[in-house]
């Protein structure tokens, strides 16, 4: 059951980034580059959370996607032409 | 460390969920909406763990947990579809 959901998770947050990569590629808004990037971390703390021994680094690694999606929000407030 | 960090997710997803729903309040762009109730999600996903020890010793390990974080981002990947041409 855990690995399931674990494989869900990874391929979810694959395709998200593959859709915001696409929204990006259209209209150049670079807001949506780094949501790509936050859930393609995301899909990496995934695969990191398999290994028992990577714990503390997956949640690290998810805490640096929140963190990057803070800062595509308050870059967007920032530039709201971009 | 290990709980810090917890805390931190916890705090992080809740900025950026409460961000983006204030966004979309905002400029009614229904993206804003899909993302911002998809870290709603992952906000209680990230409390579930940071109270696993309170809740229960084994809530680290339920399924309950990333079932919350499933659907969520199933939401998001949901609105995605529907919003695109």
């Amino acid at each position: 059951m855990k690995l399931f959901l674990s494989g869900g998770l990874f391929a979810l947050s694959w395709v998200a980034g593959l859709f915001f990569l696409r929204y990006w590629k259209k209209s150049q808004d670079r807001f949506f580059a780094f949501f790509a990037g936050a859930f393609w971390l995301i899909a990496l703390q995934r695969l990191l959370l398999l290994d028992p021994g990577t714990r503390f680094v997956a949640y690290c690694v998810r805490l640096l996607a929140f963190v990057v999606i803070l800062f595509a929000i308050f870059d967007k407030n920032r530039a709201p032409r971009r | 460390m290990t709980e810090a960090i917890y805390l931190l997710c916890a705090v992080a997803s809740i900025a950026c969920a409460a961000l983006l729903l204030r966004g979309y309040m905002a400029s009614r762009v229904r993206l804003l909406l899909w993302s911002g109730l998809c870290f709603a999600g992952y906000a209680v996903n990230n409390l579930l763990l940071v109270f696993a020890p309170v809740l229960s010793p084994g809530w680290t390990e339920m399924p309950v947990r990333e079932a919350v974080a499933l659907v969520s981002t199933g939401l998001l990947v949901f609105g995605l579809v529907w919003e695109s041409e």
